[in-house]
């Protein structure tokens, strides 16, 4: 389950890592509508989300999660579980 | 827990307006076919807190040699440091296959580094590679070093050598040192290799950022000259004062002995590097230098001081003075003390100094000042390695005049004892063995064998007295003999000799007056003879009656006659000298 307190920890590191503000992220955010967010800063997002709330991603569904909907659900799931 | 690397990136880009303001710059390229982006913000971070603002520039992936040789490469002309990151598996493709030689990864190499010298004024870091985690031969040894690690130490010599063609020019950043230090699951990442070409995970990174960093502080200048440490429980265990010598702890065969040698062995490698070395110690001067000189388990000695200040003055006053004296600014200092007190203290006076405290866990202290690299530099020449010898001579000639006081001090922390009594039979042999062979401390000089000193031990009228001495390191043995005539209430010094090995101790003072107060006590003595007979080698001792308060009477047979009262005042007696009688 996604808590306010997850995406709250989730949204401050997706800023500071895409150096994007805050108030211009949202669930729909993506690689696509995003242009700060290319491949290596997916790399260090990866990292500091596993970092942050203690979990690893599957490798193969690392190249997948391409929005902030995606890597927010897959988080939950994993902290969750 | 490590701090996340969003809150890294974050508080690098708060201080990126402050930075602007940093006086120092430097130009950084890495040319790279591996991905290590993260080294740039960690990197970024230790140079800010120098007060350095780096310009990090990346190369393409596999594209060092197209990025050194573009006029608007990545590497320009203008680059202050080139950092190189390779993976020998993305040099040559064919690394692993059965049989492999690093013959065409080194030929590669070799072109790059001859690229790198003769195109860049830049300084280059180099980098070791890191061999293989399993064997891919099993339990066999490879015939003729045909396997992936004797490949990959061959790969190495070939770069350390190049550091040391190039030095200083090139640097080498030890990754298989990283490697030791951090295991390979801290510091590689099998993912990040399969998935983004990332092999290192950032513990890796940090470290190698942090020597980095250290290669531009000194190319900057930054790099620390002075080491002033604190003495007690932080050069050795204990407290020299309450201790003792043989109390404090310094034994590299027990705990925490041991750590306090070994941290004394990594301060004597920096003095061998350059690194000026001073004490500051709230203690008394000659009792902390005894150690220093005499303590057999201390292995900094004197020689490798360069300055100290010992006394009870505040420790801020003691730096700014050891600044003054060294000629050196306060900001070269790093200072060392086992006191959170007195850490505290020059952290607040003296903001420019780097100050450690000796870590609560002993076993950490030994590496305590190789782990940051404050002092690194990146050569050693001649010069620094005498530097030392340098600021002794200095000092020498300036304390000159504060010497006699501190020969007071030094002879007080010997404990000499003296043991002065009438000689026995045993005696014999030695006292006229030193009749025979002293001739520098011999008033004299008059020779005796063993059966005339033993006539003189049997006969009423002769007094021989024996000077035995110790201090708090060894027995010194029989050192000293007078020999005295008693005349009715007069006594007549026949002989008064002090072997050399006792000399510069003041031991024949405590010998004349103790040995006229008991001629006095249990024979009456009122009045004392003496003379002075001159020979080619007892000029020191010409005015050594008077000094002891005989006056002149006359001369006679080429010498000089002395007497003096005794009366109850036979004086003179040194107060470091501890008499024991028997």
């Amino acid at each position: 389950m996604t808590t306010p307190a997850i995406e709250g920890r989730f949204f401050r590191i997706l800023s500071s890592l895409l150096q994007v503000p805050l108030e211009q992220l949202g669930h729909d955010t993506s690689r696509k509508s995003c242009q700060a967010w290319d491949s290596l800063k997916h790399m260090h997002l990866v990292l500091a989300l596993e970092e942050e709330f203690g979990i690893e991603f599957d490798d193969a569904e690392i190249a997948d999660l391409n929005s902030a909907a995606a890597l927010l659900d897959a988080v939950s799931r994993k902290v969750s579980a | 827990m490590t701090e996340g690397f969003d809150r890294i990136v974050a508080a690098v880009a708060g201080m990126e307006e402050a930075a602007r303001s940093f006086s120092d710059e430097c130009r950084i390229v890495f040319l790279r076919n591996i991905t290590i982006e993260g080294i740039d913000t960690l990197l970024t971070r230790n140079l800010y807190a120098e007060r350095i603002r780096p310009i990090v520039q990346f190369g393409g992936y596999g594209t060092m040699v197209q990025d050194v040789l573009a006029a608007d490469g990545a590497a320009g002309s203008d680059a202050d440091l080139i950092v190189l990151a390779l993976s020998v598996d993305e040099l040559d493709a064919s690394y692993g296959s059965p049989g492999w030689t690093s013959h065409a990864a080194s030929a590669q190499l070799e072109g790059l580094f001859e690229l790198l010298a003769s195109r860049t004024r830049a300084t280059i870091a180099v980098h070791s590679f890191i061999g293989p985690l399993w064997s891919e031969q099993g339990l066999i040894v490879a015939a003729e070093d045909r396997d992936l690690t004797s490949q990959t130490a061959a790969l190495n010599r070939l770069v350390v050598e190049a550091v040391r063609r190039h030095s200083p020019r090139f640097v080498l950043m030890d990754w298989e040192r990283y490697l030791r230090r951090l295991g390979a699951e801290s510091a590689l990442d099998p993912r990040g290799h399969y998935l983004w070409r990332a092999p290192f995970k950032r513990a890796f990174l940090e470290v190698w950022a942090q020597q980095l960093a250290r290669v531009v502080c000194a190319l900057r200048g930054r790099a620390k000259k002075v080491l002033v440490l604190d003495c007690d429980n932080t050069l050795w265990g204990g407290v020299i004062g309450e201790d003792g010598l043989d109390g404090i702890q310094l034994d590299r065969h027990q705990y925490p002995g041991r750590a306090f040698f070994d941290f004394q062995t990594t301060i004597r490698q920096l003095a061998a590097r350059g690194v000026l070395i001073a004490l500051c110690s709230k203690n008394n001067e000659a009792e902390a230098l005894d150690v220093i000189d005499h303590h057999p388990a201390c292995q900094l000695r004197r020689a490798d001081l360069a300055a100290w200040r010992i006394n009870w003055n505040d420790k801020a006053s003691n730096l700014s003075a050891l600044a003054a004296e060294l000629n050196l600014g306060l900001d070269s200092f790093v200072f060392v003390d086992d006191s959170a007190l007195e850490c505290e203290l020059i952290r607040q006076l003296l903001p420019q100094v780097t100050v450690m405290q000796v870590p609560r866990k002993l076993h950490e202290l030994p590496p305590l000042l190789l782990r940051d690299g404050l002092f690194d530099t990146l050569s050693v020449t001649g010069e620094d390695s005498r530097r030392t010898r340098l600021y002794q001579d200095q000092r020498q000639r300036e304390q000159l005049r504060s010497a006699v006081h501190s020969i007071e001090d030094y002879l007080r922390s010997l404990e000499t004892v003296a043991r002065i009594h009438r000689a026995d039979n045993g005696e014999v042999p030695r006292i006229a063995q030193l009749t025979q062979k002293t001739n520098q401390f011999n008033l004299t000089t008059r020779r005796y064998s063993e059966q005339d000193i033993r006539a003189f031990i049997a006969d009423e009228d002769v007094e021989v007295f024996s000077l035995t001495a110790r201090d708090r390191f060894d027995s010194l043995g029989l050192v000293g003999v007078l020999v005295v005539f008693i005349e009715g209430t007069e006594a007549r010094v026949d002989s008064f000799l002090l072997s050399c090995r006792a000399l510069g101790r003041r031991l024949e003072l405590a010998m004349i007056a103790r040995c006229l107060a008991k001629l006095r006590e249990q024979r009456g003595i009122e009045i004392s003879r003496a003379e002075y007979l001159p020979t080619a080698r007892n000029a020191q001792v010409a005015d050594f009656w008077p000094s002891v308060g005989f006056s002149v009477t006359g001369t006679a047979d080429g010498g000089t006659r002395y007497m003096r009262l005794i009366d109850g005042h036979a004086g003179g007696t040194p107060t470091f000298v501890t008499i024991e009688d028997d």
